[in-house]
């Protein structure tokens, strides 16, 4: 065997394989001793089955002074190459394919497999990165013969219309041949009224036309009006103008027309609106200021040769060569595309082996590196028994790096708190959640889970109590869970998770809603008749206004509340006592539970002390109290308030008020009104009782703390004193040579005894327990006040939205319903399913947390957070 | 039938609740299993018990005043 245990586990060998959600698992600490190479393997064999926690050997080590920081930076560069691939995959609409080679990304990889990985995205990135910057370049360039393009057009055009107007105005024809750049422009000097087509001049067009003489006339003279050409976005045209004239003080004319199509330009994220404008100045260096304040605005200036034969060459040309580097742009697009289509084939396996592998030296940097024996220590928390899994795990991380050191197990005796780890299924995954939420159990603690997944949805369903509500969740949860694997997609959708995790636990609030329903008697706030009903109405009398009473018939309507208090007027009345009680019943049993949860807990721990001056006293104070109020219920219940005797007389005076009886009971003990006399002995069992309450709370108070003291005091009298803390723990290792060097410094917290810190908080505990027997089984009565909200909600959208409908006359009575029935039911889905079932599963949420969790649960464990690659490739995944 | 029924009844449940004790064995995790179902019974029990209480000796009788009479 390649693996070789130790002592310690083999012992562990024969436990029951069972496992149970009441307590979390047993938990070993073990170190491993793995020869370096085989460190690599072993993480991930590890990572693979996600078993065990590592502990941080290195924590004084900054995370930048750790070994295998380079290997971490080498998968972080790896990670953001495949990033930036992804990146150009998503741009440029390549599918990314859903595959995922096992072979390499799940099973053993040699660091040869590594390189050459590492070889091949360095490869792809490159040729993406060339072909990218080349593509960016020629889109440059194509705009910039595009923009050229437009200048050309658009001048020309603006010339061509100029010089119609001028040859039909003032007989001078095209007037070419102007000396220096460009001064062939003149009939651009006059204004032009079109409407898209504005110019500013500082010469009025007489002017203008003089100027042109001059120009046409005397070539020699040297007047030199030029122009330049350019474009800018369309929205600084105004700008560019003002501030060209009031710079250039007047002495310059501007044109402008806009191009039509938007100009995309690779630099900015959207296509642009561009304006072609053309500026005449005299003199090159008024031109120069020209150019350099459109530069300054954003503006492109282009060449434009003043002939008109010259600039249609140039167009020519342009066009030409838009057209070649149309081509181009193509030819790359499609070599990037191929490209991409090649990366993306692969880059879910890459994605999946880069972050496995920075995963693994991230944990490796967590291990002890033994320079000695060429070994890496390694040390965390795994279940007990789990180890054999461990153990298979190493043992083929050892085959895959071919060597024949074997890797070493061995589990660590130590008094370090363990964490938590609960083995949950799918079921009992959703109310470990709700537990967790609260706080992780300690290791060893009663899991309040276990018993969450059916209380929890019991008390949903008491405030929840509807037969067709709750068909409804039930049929929408069971549907989930039927389709689970196929709706796992849900999962990933932030609004639809909480629903898809916790489809179990809807799924019992749904059923467990549609039997409260059936005992509540309301399907949609309608009434089921199954059996007979116990009452009948009188058949002659009655009327509108008229107050009749129902008779009794029968026995006992078998199950649930009779359907003749329904439509009965005083319904609330008998509805609302019989919640009201029921809540207090169960909660108290609720209580009942959770306070027995401590007996154990204490016997898990070996803490006798609190069963008997914890656990008794608080059992006889809430028993003493509430018990009794439980007990008065179901005697009220089950006593016949109107029989009578042989004699006909009424053998009670009236029924108690059971409020009063409790309030009295407290005021006033050991006298029972007459009129409020339940049963004989009554005021005397009330006042034992109550005596019973009263010393409970000294009991709950001094017992526990004073026999610490004492037992305490009687170790220092025997001389023990206090023991060292430290001295236990060197005894591991010693088959090794003791090279270890586990850092054990906070292995234990001192074990002080203070007195005054254990009354204060004994004082704390007993006051809120007494207190809160009270307010606890009060907030209990939750249960009946929500309960009744979603009847009085549900009956009252039948009778706004339905109802109407079903009583209405004449021929559109058949639209009305479809209509009346769609709004209900929408409303229902809506109100009553949607928002009542958020508020009730708030409130079941309370009375666990507070009311039954609070009786027995400490909540302060760690969670158990294994090393698993699902769990680093789904965080990724989140990102 | 009167209120011996919630007795017996209360029996009967007793009795399923230490059957379920004995069943699931096969399951991952017994406890788990035999813990919800006990505590399912015991609280459907408990709640039909409680209505059926309710209704056993009742203090007031259903009254309604829109009753058309029918001649």
């Amino acid at each position: 065997m390649a693996t070789m245990s130790s002592r310690g586990w083999g012992m562990m060998r024969g436990r029951p394989k069972t496992t149970t959600i009441f307590r979390s698992e047993a938990m070993s600490l073990v170190q491993l001793y793995i020869p370096s190479d085989v460190a690599r393997y072993a993480v991930s064999q590890l990572g693979e089955i996600g078993l065990m926690q590592f502990r941080d050997l290195n924590s004084e080590v900054s995370a930048f002074q750790r070994s295998f920081v380079n290997d971490v930076r080498r998968f972080d560069e790896l990670e953001r190459k495949l990033r930036y691939l992804h990146g150009q995959i998503a741009r440029s609409g390549v599918d990314v394919y859903d595959f995922l080679d096992d072979g390499f990304a799940g099973g053993s990889r040699g660091p040869r497999d590594i390189d050459e990985m590492e070889e091949r995205i360095a490869a792809h990135e490159g040729r993406v990165l060339r072909l990218t910057a080349a593509y960016k370049d020629m889109q440059i360039k194509h705009l910039e013969l595009l923009e050229n393009k437009h200048v050309l057009e658009e001048v020309s055009s603006l010339f061509s219309e100029m010089t119609g107007r001028q040859a039909s105005g003032a007989g001078l024809g095209g007037a070419g041949g102007g000396g220096g750049r460009g001064a062939d422009s003149m009939p651009l000097l006059t204004r032009t009224d079109t409407s898209s087509r504005r110019s500013i001049g500082s010469m009025d067009a007489a002017r203008a036309d003089a100027a042109i003489d001059i120009e046409a006339g005397g070539v020699g003279r040297d007047i030199n009006i030029g122009f330049i050409a350019g474009v800018i976005q369309r929205d600084r045209i105004a700008t560019l103008e003002r501030v060209l004239w009031r710079s250039l003080r007047g002495n310059m004319f501007l044109n402008y027309v806009d191009v039509e199509d938007p100009i995309s330009d690779p630099r900015l994220d959207e296509p642009v609106y561009k304006s072609a404008f053309i500026v005449f100045a005299h003199g090159a260096s008024l031109r120069d200021r020209a150019t350099r304040i459109a530069e300054s605005l954003g503006a492109t200036l282009y060449p434009v040769d003043s002939s008109a034969e010259r600039r249609q060459e140039d167009l020519i040309d342009t066009m030409s060569r838009l057209d070649d580097l149309h081509q181009t742009l193509q030819n790359n697009a499609a070599a990037r595309a191929n490209e991409l289509t090649g990366v993306s084939e692969q880059i879910n396996t890459w994605f999946t082996v880069v972050r496995k592998e920075k995963a693994i030296y991230h944990t490796l940097n967590l291990f002890n590196y033994d320079a000695n024996r060429n070994c890496l220590i390694a040390e965390g928390w795994c279940a007990t028994s789990d180890i054999p899994a461990i153990q298979s795990a190493l043992h083929l991380a050892t085959e895959d790096a071919g060597s024949n050191v074997p890797t070493v197990l061995q589990e660590l005796r130590t008094t370090k708190e363990p964490p938590t780890f609960i083995r949950t299924n799918k079921f009992t995954d959703g109310f470990q959640n709700i537990v967790d939420a609260y706080g992780v159990p300690k290791a060893g603690e009663v899991n309040p889970g276990l018993f969450t997944c059916i209380t929890f949805p019991f008390l949903f369903a008491l405030m929840f109590g509807d037969l067709g509500h709750g068909a409804l969740m039930t049929l929408a949860a069971a549907l989930l869970c039927a389709y689970e694997k196929r709706l796992a997609w849900l999962a990933k959708d932030e609004s639809m998770r909480m629903f898809y995790t916790g489809r179990y636990i809807v799924l019992m609030m749904g059923i467990f809603s549609m039997f409260t329903g059936l005992l509540y008697n309301d399907v949609f706030s309608r009434a089921l008749s199954l059996f007979a009903s116990a009452w009948a109405w009188p058949t002659d009398q009655g009327g509108e206004g008229v107050t009749v009473e129902a008779t009794r018939v029968g026995g006992v309507y078998p199950i649930g509340i009779d359907p003749a208090w329904h439509h009965a007027s005083n319904s609330l009345l008998f509805t609302n006592s019989y919640k009201m009680k029921m809540s207090i019943v169960l909660g108290v049993i609720h209580m009942t539970l959770g306070i027995c949860l401590q007996v154990p807990n204490a016997l898990h721990f070996r803490k006798r002390i609190n069963i008997v001056h914890v656990f008794v006293p608080q059992i006889i104070f809430l028993f003493s109290i509430f018990g009794y109020l439980v007990f008065a219920i179901v005697l009220k219940w089950s006593t016949d308030w109107y029989a009578r005797d042989a004699a006909g007389e009424l053998t009670h005076i009236s029924p108690p008020s059971l409020l009063n009886m409790l309030i009295y009971m407290f005021l006033s003990p050991g006298s029972v009104s007459e009129s409020e006399r339940m049963f004989r002995g009554q005021a005397a069992l009330q006042t034992l009782l109550l005596l019973t309450a009263l010393v409970c709370v000294p009991w709950m108070l001094l017992v526990k703390p004073l026999i610490l003291r004492r037992e305490h005091q009687q170790i220092i009298s025997e001389g023990y004193g206090r023991i060292s803390s430290h001295a236990r723990v060197s005894s591991e290792g010693e088959g090794l040579g003791g090279a270890i060097v586990v850092s054990e410094q906070e292995e234990m917290e001192a074990d002080d005894f203070d007195f005054a810190d254990i009354m204060i908080n004994q004082t704390i505990h007993t006051i809120e327990f007494c207190l809160n027997s009270i307010s606890n089984t009060a907030s209990y009565l939750r249960l009946w006040a929500l309960s009744l909200a979603h009847a009085q909600l549900s009956e009252v959208l039948w009778t706004m939205t339905f109802l109407p409908m079903l009583k209405m006359r004449g021929a559109l009575q058949p639209v009305a319903i479809v209509c009346g029935f769609a709004v209900w039911f929408v409303l229902t889905v809506g109100i009553l399913i949607g928002m009542e079932g958020l508020s009730a599963f708030l409130h079941a949420l309370r009375l666990h947390w507070v009311e039954f969790n609070n009786k027995f649960y400490d909540g302060t464990g760690v969670k158990f957070e294994p090393f698993s690659f699902r769990a680093v490739l789904d965080a990724a995944e989140e990102q | 039938m009167g209120g011996a029924l919630v007795f017996w009844v209360g029996i009967l449940v007793c009795g399923l609740c230490a059957g379920a004790l004995f069943t699931f064995k096969s399951m991952a995790d017994p406890t788990l299993w035999r813990t919800c179902a006990i505590l399912s019974l015991s609280c459907c029990y408990l709640m039909w018990a409680v209505t059926y209480l309710a209704q056993l000796h009742p203090i007031i009788v259903p009254k309604r005043d829109d009753l058309r009479i029918d001649l």
